[in-house]
């Protein structure tokens, strides 16, 4: 053998000896993360057999108790509605009682003004030459006066009275029943939704005429340099609308002349439109 | 008593309803709520022995003041046109609004008002005032208080005796 083979051989034996080391020192490092995936393996194995074999089980029971659950159930779970309802019947009634007042009002409201209509309507045929007629007919044999008398219910009342100046929005006169917010600020306000709406949804030449809320309405009479705005409670028919608009149109022909100084006239505007709407 | 309509007016987020919650309510609030539509209120200013009702429309912000509906400013007396200092974007169309609102109302009295002074320093504030092209007739700040009074002290002089 020569000196070459020999180095050769040793060269060999060398790095199977390395290989051999290492792969005990991979043995002793990579024990504890081989055996933990081993682990996971089978763990993920029995899990999957597990579910194979529950899973059927479980959703038996699931449908049988939703299939038994109105008969089994019914009685106890009534009777805890029920036991909860007693003990929140007063929230209960705090939550539902505003919502259905202001629903039957609004309600009994328009059902008025529909029935107010009819009655306007049968009131014009009355007084016309064949109502008379009937009337006649009816005071001889007896007449029914419930038509007349329900006219008078649901009169609509004035709560407010505003006298604005157009372009501005200052205040030129008013009258209150009630003395709410500051009648100024509501004056601008109104001044403010008015311009908004005519200038949003009105072509030219229309005018806001009337905003409602709940049971109230402000009613809107709009001249060249001011606009009365008059709160109402209640419903109010076409033909009151008429008599309205008729008594804003005397007013203002009477006690405003728009050449007169807004800060002069307040006071003594004021006083007027509560003597002639009162 | 004298009543006069004066209007809020100028960009978003620039203290307007600062400005007027600080005059009206004497108070200031760190949140931003933009304004809606319009706001209106009143404050009786007394001066020299004579009252005057100011009527005070906060007119919600746009960018551009011709977006802002123009009945809204019929019928007032005064403008006060709002920048705010820290955003020069609010005031980087001044002089286009200034002169919109002169040509809507070449009557009424004008002011422009510099707020938010208390975010600057005092060489920020010149330098702010030194890059307008039109006159800023007061610096204030809603959230501090300074110049609120004077703002509309001045203005109701002005309305009351000019």
């Amino acid at each position: 053998m020569t000196r070459q083979s020999v180095n050769k051989k040793d060269d060999i034996d060398s790095k199977v000896q390395d290989e051999m080391m290492l792969s005990l020192l991979r043995d002793i490092i990579l024990k504890e993360d081989r055996s933990l995936i081993t682990e996971l393996k089978d763990n993920q194995i029995n899990q999957e057999k597990l579910a194979e074999r529950i899973n059927p089980i479980i959703e038996y029971h699931i449908e049988s108790l939703k299939r038994k659950f109105p008969t089994e159930y019914q009685k106890q779970v009534n009777k805890i509605v029920e036991r909860k309802l007693k003990a929140s019947q007063d929230e209960l009634l705090d939550i539902v009682y505003p919502v259905m007042g202001k629903m039957v009002r609004k309600f009994v409201s328009h059902q008025f003004i529909s029935m107010r209509e009819n009655i306007d309507q049968r009131v014009r045929t009355i007084f016309s030459l064949k109502g008379l007629m009937k009337l006649i007919r009816s005071k001889v044999f007896g007449m029914e006066e419930s038509e007349l008398v329900l006219q008078d219910i649901n009169q609509s009342q004035i709560q407010e009275i505003y006298i604005i100046e157009r372009d501005s929005g200052l205040l030129m006169g008013d009258y209150s029943k009630n003395k709410t917010m500051d009648r100024d600020a509501i004056a601008g306000m109104l001044t403010a939704i008015k311009s908004f709406v005519e200038d949003a949804f009105t072509k030219e030449r229309d005018e806001l005429e009337m905003i409602e809320y709940g049971t109230y309405r402000i009613f809107i009479q709009s001249f060249h340099l001011y606009y009365f705005a008059i709160v109402l409670d209640g419903a109010i028919t076409n033909s009151q609308k008429d008599q309205l608009t008729a008594k804003v149109l005397d007013f203002a022909e009477k006690e405003i002349s728009e050449n007169k100084d807004v800060e002069l006239l307040q006071e003594e505007l004021s006083e007027k439109i509560e003597t002639y709407f009162k | 008593m004298v009543s006069k309509k004066v209007i809020l007016t100028g960009n978003f987020g620039v203290g307007k309803t600062s400005l007027f919650n600080r005059f009206v309510f004497d108070k200031f609030n760190d949140k931003y709520l933009t304004t809606i539509g319009v706001k209106v209120n009143k404050k009786v200013i007394e001066v020299d022995d004579e009252e005057i009702s100011i009527l005070l429309w906060d007119i919600a912000g746009e960018v551009s003041q011709d977006k802002v509906p123009i009945s809204y400013f019929l019928g007032a007396s005064c403008i006060i046109y709002v920048f705010d200092m820290s955003r020069p974007l609010t005031f980087a169309n001044i002089e286009h609004d200034i002169n919109h609102l002169r040509d809507l109302l070449p009557d009424s009295l004008l002011k422009v008002v510099g707020n938010k002074k208390d975010l600057l320093t005092a060489e920020e504030i010149e330098s702010v005032l030194d890059t307008l092209t039109i006159d800023c007739n007061i610096t204030t700040s809603a959230k501090t208080g300074e110049n609120v009074e004077e703002l509309f002290d001045e203005l109701a002089r002005e309305l009351l005796f000019d």
